[in-house]
């Protein structure tokens, strides 16, 4: 058996994969040079590559480590707030803070070094909420994580600390993934890099996570999921596993988080609601709990399908003097949501199941989707 | 003479009102493999989960090769020396055969989190699947290396979970009804397997057991309980040949 070499180098199937993962990226920037930046394309990609990324950390928990947390659009919120508040130029905080006689904090980091500071001060919450919350068994996890989220969400409204988050009035001005295009001396973009760079941070991210996956703790973070008291039997600590999965997790949605911020050029708490965070879980359940790469595809597949690919059902159409009935303000979102319970009824493997790109090219198809289930 | 690896003082353990294990002591010399039978219901998996941690005794006291460990979680247990397998198999049902056994090698991982992520305990890593392999090829297991644990046969599936207990690098083994659902011949086959890894891996054996021939064919010692209760202890002739035994268990249609 060849299996020993395999290890060694990269395998066949997963060379094909970075092949195809590098084509797209090169095809991206291509795109980016030559279609209209106001192209729908580049939104779809950039809240994509946004999504993908909270997705992924999301599947991290629930797909891998049998942890059904639902916190995701908290950690986010906090994400999302350290980036803006670190990055906003000192000239600009008389303004955007205007209530709060420009705010407490009167230091502005470099973006990347805020986006760390984002996914370090989203894990340092985990840590502390992890404590006594991943004690809990599965339903009640759910709900505590989706309390802490609604917390959060307040708590960053609040008058008093408005010093600090700008209490309920909005955060702007900070750098956005338009500002990652380059421009020459009158301002005029000569290469266009605002979506091709979030799709790299959002790459680098997930390979991260890929990379955790794959190695032992990865594995014993499977064991985990699997059978607790098989895990536990084989020497691996539940507790601090379980911290670390969730700890890891919340960075990276931090960065998400992060990102949002980039994307939506604007931040304020009380859009970080609770469906956001169904929206998240959605993508997981249709790429396939437990399925990095179809937490990926189905990011992207619902970006495209809520904000272009679905909008015609939202005006009305003529045909000649006949009104298309249904069309109007709406709709979508009711065909949205019937093409979702489509989705969960009847493919509840999701688009991929339990599968990764390289799976995808190999012969024998592999058997591991017999093994895991999609249950979280 | 040196410690006892395993010693049993007055366990007891309790559930409401149910009293599983009553005052039970007992011990295990290094290299013996000792067995503990009873009537279905006598306390006899209780009396493991206590042992590995899994429940936290009421009452007495577990020592491990002289150490007090009553009350250590699971997975101290198992990096102190214990390791175990389960009467309902418990394998890891996403993973491979060659997944479940190395995933037991993780408790004697050196790197962390950002060292394995980042690829910079590779060698470590080659070293567990090395190992894997060779405990694999051990123990006839390799042509069955990349089948999902949880499709194999049901013997196959005890075997794996031995083997994966094994791969913990146990001095103590506990077998919780590893003969459970084999047929006669891969029930032979498992006493001169349970033998034979007792001297590869200088192990000292705890077997919880129905199967009569082969309790008696491979213990040194045996424990019967009843209600939680001892109520014999001795080699394999001495309790067949035990009025109390007899009456309670052996003359039942267990034999
Ligand atoms: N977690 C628990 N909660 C309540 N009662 C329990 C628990 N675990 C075991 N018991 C009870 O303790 C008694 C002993 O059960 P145990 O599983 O140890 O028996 P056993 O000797 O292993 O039997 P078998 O041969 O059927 O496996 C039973 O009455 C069982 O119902
Ligand atoms: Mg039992």
């Amino acid at each position: 058996m060849s299996n020993t070499t395999q290890k060694k180098t990269l395998s066949k199937e997963q060379i094909l994969s970075a092949v195809i993962v590098l084509v797209f990226y090169v095809a991206v920037f291509i795109a980016e040079q030559t279609i209209p930046s106001t192209s729908m394309l580049f939104t779809v990609l950039k809240k994509g590559a946004t999504y993908a990324l909270v997705a992924v950390s999301m599947n991290l928990l629930n797909g891998f480590t049998g942890i059904f947390s639902l916190g995701q659009a908290g950690f986010m919120l906090i994400g999302a707030y350290v980036y803006a508040i670190f990055t906003i130029p000192l000239a600009q905080r008389a303004s955007v803070y205007q209530y709060y006689n420009g705010g407490i904090v009167q230091t502005t980091l470099p973006v990347f070094i805020a986006m760390i500071l984002a996914g370090l001060v989203a894990a340092f919450f985990a840590f502390l909420i992890g404590l006594p919350v991943l004690r809990l068994k599965s339903d009640y996890l759910a709900v505590a994580t989706l309390g802490f989220a609604e917390i959060i969400r307040a708590v960053f409204q609040w008058d008093k600390i408005g010093p600090l988050t700008n209490g309920s009035n909005m955060l702007r001005l900070f750098p956005t993934f338009n500002d990652f295009n380059i421009r020459n001396a009158s301002g005029e973009v000569t290469i266009y890099l605002s979506t091709l760079v979030p799709l790299l941070i959002s790459g680098v991210c997930i390979a991260l996570i890929v990379l955790l996956i794959n190695s032992t703790f990865g594995r014993a973070l499977r064991a985990i999921k699997d059978d607790e008291i098989a895990a536990e039997a084989m020497g691996i600590r539940l507790s601090s596993h379980k911290q670390l999965a969730f700890c890891i997790s919340s960075f990276f949605t931090g960065v998400g988080g992060a990102m949002l911020a980039m994307y939506q050029t604007t931040v304020q708490a009380k859009s970080f609601t609770t469906a956001m965070t169904y929206e998240i879980l959605l993508i997981v359940v249709i790429g396939g709990i437990g399925s990095v790469t179809g937490s990926c595809i189905s990011s992207f597949l619902f970006v495209a399908c809520s904000e272009w690919w679905l909008r015609f059902l939202d005006q009305k159409h003529m045909i000649g003097n006949f009104e298309v009935p249904l069309l109007r303000n709406g709709f979508r979102l009711v065909v949205f949501s019937v093409i979702i319970m489509i989705v969960v009824l009847f493919f509840r493997q999701g688009i991929m199941g339990t599968r990764e790109l390289p799976d995808l090219f190999r012969k024998r198809p592999t058997d591991r989707k017999k093994g895991r289930g999609i249950k979280a | 003479m040196s410690d006892p690896v395993l010693k049993i003082n007055h366990l007891t353990m309790q559930f409401g009102g149910v009293v599983a294990v009553d005052n039970f002591s007992m011990h295990i010399n290094s290299g013996e493999i000792v067995a503990l039978i009873g009537p279905n219901g006598a306390g006899k998996t209780t009396a493991f989960n206590a042992v590995t941690g899994v429940y936290t005794p009421t009452s007495g006291t577990i020592n491990l090769l002289g150490q007090n460990i009553t009350g250590n979680r699971p997975d101290q247990i198992t990096k102190l020396g214990i390791a175990r397998t389960f009467q309902n198999i418990r394998l890891f049902s996403s993973m491979t055969v060659f997944e479940n056994v190395l995933t037991a090698h993780h408790l004697r991982k050196t790197s962390n989190i950002f060292t394995a992520t980042l690829r910079l305990n590779a060698s470590e890593e080659r070293k567990m699947r090395e190992d894997t392999d060779a405990l694999l090829r051990k123990v006839d297991l390799y042509d069955l290396r990349d089948e999902i644990a949880t499709s194999l046969p049901y013997g196959k599936q005890r075997l794996l979970e031995i083997v994966r207990a094994l791969a913990t690098r146990p001095k103590l083994l506990l077998l919780d009804e590893p003969a459970a659902g084999m047929n006669p011949q891969e029930t032979d086959e498992l006493g001169a397997f349970i033998r034979r890894i007792r001297d590869e891996f200088d192990l000292t054996i705890f077997i919880i057991e129905h199967h009569m021939n082969l309790v008696m064919e491979i213990s040194d010692r045996i424990y019967v309980i009843e209600f939680g209760k001892q109520i014999a202890e001795g080699t394999p002739s001495e309790i067949q040949n035990n009025e109390a035994v007899i009456a309670a268990y052996l003359g039942g249609d267990d034999l």
